[in-house]
């Protein structure tokens, strides 16, 4: 009895781990083809507003599609909005971080607003594999061994190189899955922005306009929120001991994940 | 934090110093005194903290007498050093011109001899007379007559025991070859911070370099040399580095910073300024105190030209610098279907990380993706090296030689935009079966191919700036933050649970169930055995017996009970009627005792 429930119960809770495939909008497919069309054409303005369109489809209520936000960003690039294209490309590869395409285009549309394309261990991990495949496979082994060591030591003799193999996996499993969360920019980036103010914004020392300068960020750089104030947000440009910290106005920014993704 | 780590890293770094290379050295604090002054001799070990040295150095016409002994640590850029240093003092019995001999020294079980010093001592008359005979400082060496041991004023006069000039104690300095560079150029810059080497110094964090608008390198470690300017040696640490703007504009990058410590002589508290208790802490500086410096260099103005957009190609991809193209076919012959690999060089100098791949031309009937790439550095810095893309190609049609390749990038000496090309190379290649992404990019009506988002990124047609096809959808957070993994988490942790718990409940039972379980059936097995009376006298007493113990609570009466049947037992065990049944009337005493009732009529 024991023996045929515990099967199902392990992989039932495998299938609730990975992502949950939504079945698609009946118009959204013809809609998007339609945008594609558009773009391919030329006609970077009638594919934008199809693409804006879409990603208000319930569909995208919780979940995202890389392809439409690199899609809305090269209908952007071609409108000549760089700092929104950006913005796009960074949300495609948010959501799928091995996209090579966004990955390009991203890099070419920070290099002409003069941005640093960011290169740190992340982007290199998650451009070989993405990180939710790090962690439900990383889970899935931790847990296969934590079952393992559980028969063995009620069940097997206790020898010493049986017991290690279900521990290794334990610990790599778990650790492998620590690891891809720790390398998911997903889970960072709600507190993150992209500063999308036509010029370059000002900080400020307190969160007013009269407030001394402590200096500028250019559009299109990527900014962490570290507080919130009404209509101010204090921001820091990195982790690194030179990054630059200040007030903004929170309008000059786009938060990378907002509530309303398809329409910002 | 990182202080604390420092600081105990300073503790503990003296563990493995015995690795260090030991290193004999020896200076005299001046090579020229007048006569009734004395001079102090420095032999300093590094690389040890223990050595082996002589109380006296025989020289004729002088004393040299070992007075004290010091231990320094140096840390620099969180290397760490230590050195002993040995004080002697240098006592003339007469003018003239000597020649301190080489000291033997022993440390880290190695000998070692001290190199020979020149010395001389002139008349002091002369001396004060002479207004070219030393430094300013040396005027306090001159003796007022009548003094005893006139050596000690040269104490004063020592350099460790003054209170130094902080303006030479350490400065930087900043050296950027250009001054006007193109946004994205690369150009070394090189930062130099001295300090006297007469004090220690240690190094607290990094090299503060940088401003909005350029890129500095990461600073890899610092070369350490020597340099004497203005009659003091300094201890130099040069950092080398690469520093890149990113948009036109001036720049004033604010000095480059470095944060340290500087062991000073510390003046000595009042009625301890005295040459006598200076000469007993060791003829060193005593009391020492460390003073928080944070060493700058000057500012550095640039001026940082846009790159210009007259003459830019098509495939310029932000690199700046100067670079040569080569190119290679991996697999030349690969097997139909299969992809082959064509890998673009690009060597030279310039901003790699900057630069984006090259651009493929004649592709026609060719499938590509974006390139993978890697560089290999020649130097540390990164600025010169060869970038590796490698190409991923499938024939969409029978080919026979690869793409070319296209490479643009500007060259900030020339001020011009300068395009490479690569010929396409021999490369026998032929398509395998159809394709659906062939086939919908054939149409140019792009269909929506519902697949997982590696799957699609991979067979989607990757010509530049084309749009992709099919949607994946993809949650916004990471599963961690979401319901299902947790869930499933929880479902695996109660799983875990019940497969435990029904394992135990298993092997409980293999092994007849718990301690209480099987005392309660040993009493019913032992309560029907006496009660049934089926068996002979002997087994019975020895049921009843083990019956008691088990059953009845502690008492007096029990103790007198269990006496009573032991005594019966043995009876009937070692004399005679032990095998025969138990008479009716002894059953139901022996039942009546144990307040148990009879199950079968005597």
């Amino acid at each position: 009895m024991i023996k045929r429930i515990f099967p199902r119960i392990f992989t039932v809770s495998l299938l609730l781990a990975v992502p949950v495939v939504v079945s698609l909008h009946a118009g959204l497919s013809e809609d998007f083809a339609s945008a594609n069309a558009n773009l391919a054409s030329g006609h970077a303005d009638e594919a934008l507003s199809t693409y804006k369109t879409l990603l208000t489809y319930p569909e995208f209520k919780t979940s995202g599609s890389a392809e439409i936000w690199y899609n809305r960003g090269l209908a952007e690039m071609q409108t000549g909005d760089a700092v929104a294209a950006s913005l796009s490309f960074r949300r495609a590869l948010l959501l799928d971080p091995a996209l090579a395409p966004a990955r390009m285009e991203l890099a070419k549309t920070l290099g002409s607003l003069g941005i640093p394309v960011p290169t740190g261990w992340r982007e290199r991990t998650m451009q070989s594999i993405h990180p939710e495949t790090l962690i439900v496979t990383g889970a899935v082994i931790g847990w296969i061994g934590a079952l393992g060591l559980i028969v063995l030591l009620f069940q097997a003799s206790r020898k010493k190189e049986l017991i290690m193999l279900p521990l290794i996996l334990i610990f790599v499993g778990h650790g492998t899955s620590v690891l891809g969360t720790m390398a998911d920019q997903r889970r960072t980036a709600r507190h993150q922005a992209v500063l999308t103010a036509k010029e370059a914004v000002t900080l400020r020392a307190t969160p007013a306009d009269s407030a001394t300068e402590s200096g500028t960020i250019e559009p299109g750089t990527l900014i962490s929120i570290l507080s919130r104030n009404g209509a101010w947000w204090y921001v820091s440009t990195g982790t690194r001991s030179g990054a630059l910290q200040g007030w903004i106005p929170s309008n000059a920014a786009t938060p990378l994940l907002s509530s309303s993704k398809g329409s910002s | 934090m990182a202080v604390a780590v420092l600081l105990l890293t300073g503790w503990l770094l003296p563990l493995r110093l015995n690795a260090a290379d030991v290193s004999v050295s020896a200076e005299l604090s001046r090579p020229q005194i007048s006569q009734g002054e004395m001079a102090e001799l420095q032999i300093k070990v590094s690389g040890a903290q223990q050595a082996d040295v002589p109380q006296q150095i025989q020289a004729d016409g002088l004393q040299i007498r070992l007075t004290g002994q010091s231990t320094q640590f140096q840390m620099v850029n969180f290397k760490v050093s230590s050195s002993v240093v040995y004080s002697y003092i240098v006592m003339p019995l007469r003018t003239g011109s000597f020649i301190i001999p080489g000291a033997s020294i022993t440390a880290d079980g190695r000998q070692f001899r001290t190199p020979e010093l020149s010395f001389k001592v002139d008349d002091a008359k002369a001396q004060s007379v002479d207004p070219s005979a030393g430094p300013p400082q040396s005027s306090q060496g001159i003796q007022p007559p009548g003094i005893p041991m006139p050596g000690f004023q040269q104490q004063r006069a020592r350099p460790a025991q003054q209170r130094p000039d902080e303006g030479h104690l350490a400065f930087g300095e900043i050296n950027c070859t250009k001054k006007t560079l193109y946004a994205g150029e690369m150009t070394p810059v090189e930062i130099r911070y001295y300090f006297d080497a007469r004090y220690p110094v240690q190094v607290r964090g990094r090299v503060d370099f940088g401003c909005e608008g350029i890129l500095v390198e990461r600073f890899p470690d610092p070369k350490q040399t020597r340099e004497d300017r203005d009659g003091i040696t300094y201890n130099v640490l040069t950092f080398h580095s690469l520093l890149s703007a990113v948009k036109p504009g001036s720049l004033d990058v604010a000095p480059a910073k470095l944060d340290c410590e500087i062991e000073m002589p510390g003046a000595l508290p009042p009625g301890f300024d005295d040459p006598v208790f200076r000469q007993l802490m060791g003829g060193q500086a005593g009391l020492s105190q460390q003073k928080q410096v944070t060493v700058k260099t000057s500012g550095l103005h640039l001026e940082v030209l846009p790159l210009p957009k007259e003459g830019r190609p098509e495939s310029f991809a932000g690199a700046v610098g100067q670079f040569d193209i080569d190119s290679i076919v991996s697999n030349p012959h690969p097997t139909a279907g299969d992809p082959a690999n064509l890998v673009v060089k690009i060597g030279g100098r310039g901003n790699f990380k900057g630069m984006g791949a090259p651009v493929l031309t004649q592709s026609e009937g060719w499938r590509s993706y974006p390139p993978s790439d890697k560089f290999d550095s020649s130097d540390e810095l990164s600025y010169t090296g060869v970038k590796s893309f490698d190409f991923t190609l499938i024939a969409q049609q029978p080919q026979k030689e690869s793409p070319g390749c296209e490479f643009s990038y500007f060259d900030p000496i020339t001020a011009k935009y300068v395009s490479l090309t690569s010929t396409p190379l021999p490369l026998v290649a032929s398509p395998g079966g159809p394709s659906p992404a062939v086939s919908g990019a054939a149409t140019s009506s792009p269909t929506p191919i519902p697949s997982s988002g590696q799957k699609l990124a991979k067979n989607a047609p990757l010509k530049e700036g084309q749009p992709l096809s099919g949607i994946t959808l993809r949650s916004w957070t990471t599963p961690m933050q979401r319901s299902e993994f947790l869930i499933a988490t929880l479902a695996m942790l109660v799983a875990t649970a019940a497969l435990a718990g029904i394992l135990a409940y298993w092997k409980i039972q293999s092994q007849g169930g718990t301690i209480a379980s099987r005392r309660r059936k040993h009493i019913a097995e032992l309560r029907s055995l006496l009660t049934g009376g089926t068996v002979d006298a002997g087994s019975s007493y020895e049921a009843a017996l083990e019956y008691a113990k088990l059953v009845l609570p502690p008492s007096e009466k029990r103790d007198a009970l269990i006496s009573g049947l032991t005594e019966r037992r043995d009876l009937l065990k070692y004399g005679s009627g032990g095998l025969l049944p138990l008479p009716a009337i002894e059953h139901r005493k022996l039942l009546e005792s144990l307040e148990l009732t009879t199950t079968k009529a005597p």
